[in-house]
């Protein structure tokens, strides 16, 4: 009886053992899947956080290769700017492999990438640069591929007429300037008349006003002396971002 | 007979323990370094968004141009969290050091450490480049 007992113990211990064991590899099976859930997340974030920067730092070298350009700068600079900055990438270490390259966008309005139409078209000026991207990530935990395009332009719209009190005439303008077709503030705006074939800057003498409604609009007022019937107006406009644009209008 | 059966269960017992706990030891040790990597990742990907962030209005190329590393380093202040502090070496593209001075909040007492490499590139009509290398640990 006492043998049986001993038997039946021994069992029952086994029986136990097991459950516990199988307890133990349940419980952490799950706790690691939790676990490798929660790093593919955190990856994932870091992944895309890492995209994000790729965007911005494009982004960047977009715009300042067309403040250059805008300023008189060789259209080509967009494309050795880009070059410096995968030049920059490529030498990270980063873990897995990241691919990044470009295409800049020629087309009837676009040179390398760069579009500068100043007096072209009345009332309406453009300084646009436009370059496509492709990326490839190669890591670890996925393999990332993406195409972005990256457009920045700023474009400013002239309005405006004037009144005549004999030789003076009060010219009023509307300027509006846009960043990527957003309004957008400017930096600084710089004026000009035409007379005689002359171009003259207005300033003080000419009681320049300006009224910036914050908005992206600015109303501006000044007077001129011309025997002319028309008065041809150009505005050179530098936004906060420091690429110039050009627009001309002639009042009558 | 029956003593030595005995004995063959009691090593088999054994043995059987000695399993389990090797096991637990090993998965333990294995599930520390996961998440220490886990922790790691978050921190990284928290210090990559700060410099993005500051990068987003081409202000973090202008702290560096002006060489306002106060100002660099009070920004950062604000974009992280303050149980992280942070040390931030700025190089140009030939990789030459451009900080001179110290850009951290404070001393790393703390075995969670994340690393971040950042290219930023200036908005101005200079074009530069240059390469963040941010040092983030959590405040013990």
């Amino acid at each position: 009886m006492k043998n049986f007992h001993r038997a039946h113990n021994s069992g029952q211990l086994l029986i136990v053992a097991a459950l516990a064991i199988a307890i133990l590899i349940s419980s952490t099976t799950i706790y690691v899947y939790e676990l490798s859930r929660e790093k593919t997340a955190t990856q994932n974030q870091l992944t895309t956080e890492f995209i994000l920067a790729l965007k911005q730092s494009s982004r960047n070298t977009v715009i300042s290769s067309l403040a250059n350009a805008s300023k008189g700068g060789e259209k080509s600079v967009l494309e050795t700017n880009l070059n410096s900055l995968l030049q920059a990438y490529r030498s990270l270490s980063q873990p897995g492999i990241c691919n990044l390259s470009f295409t800049v966008l020629n087309d009837s309005n676009y040179a390398d990438g760069i579009w500068l139409s100043w007096g072209e078209i009345d009332d309406f000026g453009v300084s646009s640069a436009y370059a496509n991207f492709s990326l490839a990530i190669y890591g670890l935990e996925a393999n990332i591929t993406a195409n972005y395009a990256v457009n920045v332009t700023t474009a400013v719209t002239l309005e405006g007429y004037y009144t005549t009190n004999g030789l003076e005439k009060l010219v009023n303008l509307s300027c509006r300037v846009f960043n990527e077709g957003k309004p957008a503030l400017a930096k600084n705006i710089t004026l000009y008349y035409e007379d005689l074939g002359v171009w003259l800057p207005v300033n003080s003498s000419n009681n320049l006003s300006i009224t910036d409604y914050g908005n992206g609009t600015y109303a501006i007022s000044f007077t001129v002396i011309t025997i002319s019937d028309t008065v041809p107006i150009s505005a050179h406009i530098n936004d906060l971002r420091e690429i110039f644009v050009q627009a001309n209008i002639i009042c009558h | 007979m029956k003593a030595h059966n005995k004995g063959q269960i009691r090593i088999v017992e054994a043995f059987l323990s000695g399993l389990i706990i090797f096991s637990a030891f090993a998965i333990s040790a294995n599930l520390t370094i996961t998440q220490n990597s886990v922790k790691n990742d978050d921190l990284a990907a928290v210090g990559l968004q700060a410099l993005v962030m500051l990068d987003s209005d081409g202000s973090l190329a202008k702290y560096i141009e002006d060489e306002n590393w106060n100002g660099l380093r009070d920004a950062l202040n604000l974009l992280l969290p303050t149980s992280v502090c942070f040390n931030l070496t700025i190089y140009d593209e030939n990789m030459q050091q451009v900080n001179m001075d110290t850009i951290s909040n404070g001393g790393f007492s703390s075995q969670q450490i994340a690393f971040v490499e950042y290219v930023c590139a200036s908005q101005g009509v200079t074009f530069r480049v240059y390469i963040v290398h941010l040092l983030l640990a959590v405040v013990t």
